[in-house]
C-alpha cells in the first residue's frame, strides 16, 4: 500500500514536470513570435534590389549575398549544434574536447544508437564537434 | 523447415515470435519515415573504426575493508558503409581484497563482453540492433554506468533489476528518437532477448520496452520502461526514469524507480558544479559536488544480485576534472538495514581514451 502511494506520488510528480516544461516552452515561443515581426521588416528594409544597378555588380552582389547568407547559416548551425549538443549529450556526461572529423562521425553514429539521438541532432551536433 | 530455423522457433517459441513481431511492427508503425530515405548523418565526413573506452583505479571501503578495484573497459566502433555499425565493449575488473595469513591484496580478473552489436540504421529514425546488447531497462545500465560518466562510483541498489543476469540481453533491439511537436522529442525502444545459460554471457528470456518524452528548452526527459519475463514466475518489471537539468544552474538531477516481484526501490542523484561561484574559478568550475539517496525494498522472491532486506543508503561526494577525460571522486556512505549499518568510502581516479584506427582526416 506504501510502496503503491509512492508510485502514484512519482508519476503524479512526473505528470507535473513535463506539465510545466510545456507550459514554459509555450510562453516562451509566444514571447518570442510576439517579437518576431520586427525582424523580417528589417530584412527587407537591409536589403533593397537596385534594379537601376549594372549586370556585372548585380551578379556580384548577388554572390555577396549568398556567402554572407552561408556563413550566417553556418554560424547559426554551430550554434544550433552546440545547443543539441549541451541538451543531449550533456544530459549523461560532460563535455569532450573535440575529434577530428572522422573520428567524430563514428562516435556520433555510436551515440545515435546509444542516446537516441534523431537525425537532425546528431547531423548538427556533428558539425559543431567537427568545426 | 531448415534444421537451424527449427531450432530457433523451438529456441524462441510462438509467444516470443508474435511478441518479436509486434514489436517490430509497432517500431515501423511510430517512424514516420519509411525506409528508402537517406541518412544525412554526415554530410561528406567518412567514419573510421575507433578505439576508445574508459580505466579506472577505484578503492573501495566497505565496512572498513579495503577492495582495490582496477577496471578497464575498451569500446570498439566500426563504422561500415553509411548505415552499419558493428559496436562492442569489453570489461576487465578485478577485485583485490587482503586474504587472511597472506600479504598484499589478491584477486583474479574478471572479463566479459558487455555487448557486441551490430546495428543497422534503417531510416532518419530507427535503428535495429542485434546481438548482445545492454538491457535497456531505466537509464544507469544503459547510459550511466560507465566509470568515466557516473557521477558515484557505487552501482544503485536498484540496478539488478530488469537488467538480466549479466546486464545484457542478446537477441534483437529496435530503437528511434524523433521529433514529435517542436516542443519535445520522443525516443523509444523494443526489445527481446534469449535465454543464453553459458556464463558470463548468460541472458534471460523477456521482451520488453522504454519510451520517454525529451523537453529539449526545459532540459528535462522523463520516461517509464516495462518488461515481461518469459520464463521463471513469468512476471512483470516496470521502471520510471528521469533527468532534469535546469537552465538557472549547473544542476543536473536523476532519478530511476524500478519494481519487480523480487524487490523494487528508487534512487535519487542531484549534481551541482561549483562553476557559479565568484572565487577560484578555475577550480571551482572542475569541481563537482555529489550526493545519492536510495531505498531498496524487498520483494516476494529472492535474488542473488539484490540486498537481502530493506535498505536505505545515503551518499554523498566531491568530482574534479583535471580534464574532461580524466577525474578524480571520493565520496562517503552509510547504509542502513536490519542486518547491520555500514560505511561505504570510495576514492578513485577514471580516464577515457579515444584512438583512431585510420586516417582521421585532421582537423577542419
Amino acid at each position: 500500500m506504501k510502496r503503491n502511494s509512492l508510485l502514484f506520488f512519482c508519476l503524479a510528480v512526473m505528470a507535473f514536470l513535463v506539465g510545466t516544461a510545456i507550459a514554459q516552452d509555450h510562453a516562451k515561443s509566444d514571447a518570442s513570435s510576439k517579437a518576431s515581426p520586427a525582424t523580417p521588416l528589417l530584412a527587407a528594409n537591409s536589403n533593397p534590389i537596385d534594379d537601376s544597378a549594372s549586370p556585372q555588380r548585380t551578379r556580384q552582389t548577388r554572390r555577396n549575398r549568398q556567402a554572407v547568407h552561408t556563413t550566417k547559416s553556418e554560424q547559426s548551425e554551430r550554434v544550433e549544434g552546440e545547443q543539441r549538443f549541451r541538451e543531449n549529450c550533456g544530459r549523461c556526461h560532460q563535455p569532450p574536447h573535440k575529434f577530428p572529423p572522422r573520428v567524430m562521425a563514428a562516435a556520433i553514429r555510436h551515440m545515435r544508437v546509444r542516446a537516441m539521438l534523431t537525425d537532425e541532432d546528431m547531423r548538427l551536433i556533428l558539425k559543431y564537434m567537427t568545426q | 523447415m531448415k534444421p537451424a530455423w527449427g531450432g530457433c522457433v523451438l529456441l524462441l517459441g510462438k509467444g516470443c515470435l508474435r511478441t518479436l513481431a509486434s514489436a517490430v511492427v509497432l517500431a515501423l508503425f511510430f517512424a514516420p519515415n519509411m525506409p528508402g530515405q537517406n541518412t544525412s548523418q554526415s554530410d561528406d565526413v567518412k567514419p573510421i573504426p575507433i578505439f576508445q573506452g574508459s580505466a579506472g583505479f577505484i578503492t573501495n571501503f566497505d565496512a572498513g575493508d579495503a577492495h582495490l578495484d582496477p577496471i578497464a573497459t575498451p569500446v570498439v566502433l566500426v563504422p561500415v558503409g553509411e548505415r552499419w555499425l558493428f559496436e562492442t565493449r569489453a570489461n576487465f575488473e578485478t577485485d583485490m581484497v587482503q586474504l587472511p595469513g597472506r600479504g598484499g591484496f589478491h584477486g583474479q580478473v574478471e572479463k566479459q563482453v558487455d555487448y557486441a552489436q551490430i546495428d543497422f540504421i534503417a531510416n532518419k529514425y530507427v535503428t535495429v540492433s542485434v546481438g548482445r546488447f545492454l538491457t535497456p531497462f531505466g537509464i544507469y545500465n544503459e547510459r550511466l554506468y560507465p566509470v568515466w560518466i557516473r557521477n558515484l562510483q557505487s552501482d544503485p541498489l536498484t540496478l539488478p533489476i530488469g537488467i538480466g543476469p549479466s546486464n545484457a540481453s542478446t537477441g534483437v533491439m529496435v530503437r528511434s528518437g524523433f521529433k514529435a511537436r517542436p516542443q519535445f522529442d520522443i525516443n523509444y525502444t523494443v526489445y527481446f532477448s534469449t535465454l543464453i545459460t553459458t556464463t558470463p554471457v548468460d541472458s534471460d528470456r523477456f521482451a520488453g520496452g522504454r519510451a520517454g518524452i525529451f523537453v529539449p528548452k526545459a532540459r528535462l526527459e522523463v520516461g517509464g520502461s516495462f518488461q515481461h519475463l518469459l520464463q521463471q514466475e513469468r512476471s512483470n518489471l516496470f521502471g520510471f526514469h528521469a533527468v532534469w537539468q535546469p537552465m538557472v544552474m549547473p544542476l543536473d538531477i536523476r532519478w530511476e524507480y524500478a519494481r519487480s516481484k523480487r524487490g523494487s526501490g528508487y534512487w535519487l542523484e542531484p549534481a551541482y558544479k561549483l562553476s557559479q561561484l565568484p572565487f577560484l574559478q578555475n577550480e571551482m568550475r572542475r569541481t563537482q559536488l555529489v550526493a545519492r539517496y536510495q531505498q531498496f525494498f524487498t520483494g516476494q522472491l529472492g535474488s542473488d544480485a539484490l540486498p537481502p532486506v530493506n535498505t536505505k543508503q545515503f551518499e554523498s561526494g566531491v568530482n574534479y576534472y583535471f580534464t574532461d577525460g580524466l577525474k578524480f571522486t571520493t565520496n562517503y556512505g552509510r547504509q542502513f538495514s536490519s542486518i547491520g549499518n555500514k560505511n561505504v568510502w570510495t576514492l578513485g581516479l577514471t580516464y577515457r581514451f579515444v584512438v583512431p584506427m585510420g586516417p582521421d582526416g585532421g582537423r577542419r
